[in-house]
């Protein structure tokens, strides 16, 4: 008869890449969050001045700060692993050598960096 | 590694035991084996098995990287035993354990029957919808079309990349990523048509879309296949294909065209 594997609860802790697979999972519930953060900008834009000015001074709570942070490195964390993946689903051929992994990766980050460079003129100008 | 490592007369193996007519449990046994550099940890098992316990069981076949019977975890890593040598593990002890994620046979050799009933459902062979009579020839292909897939072929169904894959340990029902870059394989093979059968297969949940890209399959490859890469491929183009089966034209075109 043969034996079942078995898991400890514990397992991802074995090394970084199953680390890291287990904070994607648990990103889901801080980016739900934010998702419903942002239906609740929404509704409360809708209802007018009053109910957004209030809505931000809520965001303002320390615990919504902190929330609001988790939620941004984990959209970085999933920002990058996309990143990692495009070469892979986009495999672009030079005669029959896979190259250009790197260049596609690079152009990623190249605009990453320059749509933040405008959301970041756009906010503070 | 310290020089005396290195010069350590022998390095201890803490080898996975479990006969089923005995044993409730897999237990470790320690082992001390001769510390030779040019020794595979397959070299070590094969001394223990002629000269220590001629019942330690594992399978092996080739001795050089090409059946893929030899996979093994050492110090929880999945390793081909043949193309791991003492000498990287030093000075031990290094610990043998069958496959993981795999139900254990005994002591290291794995039930690899679910690889085995899964892998016909992704029709791993050339499928011809108007099959050509031999007199008309072979089925040409450039060198480009060839690369177009030939990463995908140099599978050896070591299992490794099963083993190294937190998915498949927490789902039984996922494909696997062997599976799904042998699907890529005759996928992208210019003298296949069978696409759209197999298509059928691997857009369903338990098939591409539970990877979440973890990239240890392709990491412990020893083949370097990247089967990580072949099943992002995979969702791309079931997506296109599922959006195109909405278009009427598409549709019409794609019936013609597989069986």
């Amino acid at each position: 008869m043969t034996y079942p594997r078995q898991t400890s609860k514990t397992w991802f802790m074995t090394s970084w890449p199953y680390r890291i697979f287990m904070l994607r999972e648990l990103s889901g519930v801080f980016l739900a969050g934010y998702t419903i953060l942002l239906v609740l900008l929404v509704a409360n834009v809708h209802d007018g001045a009053n109910a957004f000015t209030d809505f931000r001074n809520t965001l303002r709570s320390p615990a919504l700060i902190v929330f609001n942070a988790v939620a941004f490195l984990f959209a970085l964390l999933h920002t990058v692993t996309w990143f990692q993946a495009m070469p892979k689903v986009l495999p672009l051929r030079y005669g029959r050598e896979h190259r250009l992994a790197l260049a596609l990766v690079g152009v990623n980050y190249l605009i990453l960096l320059a749509l933040t460079a405008v959301v970041l003129v756009i906010v503070l100008v | 590694m310290t020089v005396a490592a290195t010069t350590a007369p022998t390095v201890t193996l803490e080898v996975a035991r479990y006969h089923p007519e005995r044993d409730e449990r897999p237990t470790f046994e320690r082992y001390d084996v001769p510390n030779r550099s040019e020794w595979v940890v397959l070299d070590a098992l094969n001394y223990l098995k002629d000269h220590v316990d001629g019942t330690l069981s594992y399978r092996w076949s080739c001795r050089m990287g090409i059946c893929g019977s030899c996979g093994i975890m050492l110090n929880g890593v999945p390793k081909l035993a043949c193309a791991a040598f003492l000498r990287d593990y030093l000075p031990g002890p290094i610990r043998v354990e069958p496959l993981a994620n795999f139900p254990i046979e005994r002591d290291l050799i794995t039930a690899l029957d679910d690889f085995l009933e899964k892998l016909p459902e992704i029709k791993p062979w050339i499928v011809r919808s108007h099959p050509q009579p031999v007199e008309e020839g072979e089925y040409r292909q450039t060198p480009e079309e060839l690369a177009d897939f030939k990463q995908y072929s140099l599978c050896i169904n070591c299992m490794l990349c099963y083993a190294a894959c937190p998915v498949y340990q927490n789902d039984g029902d996922f494909l696997g990523p062997a599976v799904l870059a042998l699907a890529q394989r005759y996928n992208h093979d210019s003298r296949d048509q069978g696409q759209g059968e197999r298509q059928r297969r691997i857009w369903l949940d338990d098939a591409t879309w539970d990877c979440t890209f973890v990239g240890e399959c392709s990491v412990v490859c020893p083949k370097a296949v990247d089967p990580a890469g072949a099943i992002q491929q995979a969702k791309v183009e079931s997506t296109m294909n599922w959006y195109r089966s909405l278009l009427p034209r598409f549709r019409r075109k794609r019936a013609g065209e597989t069986m």
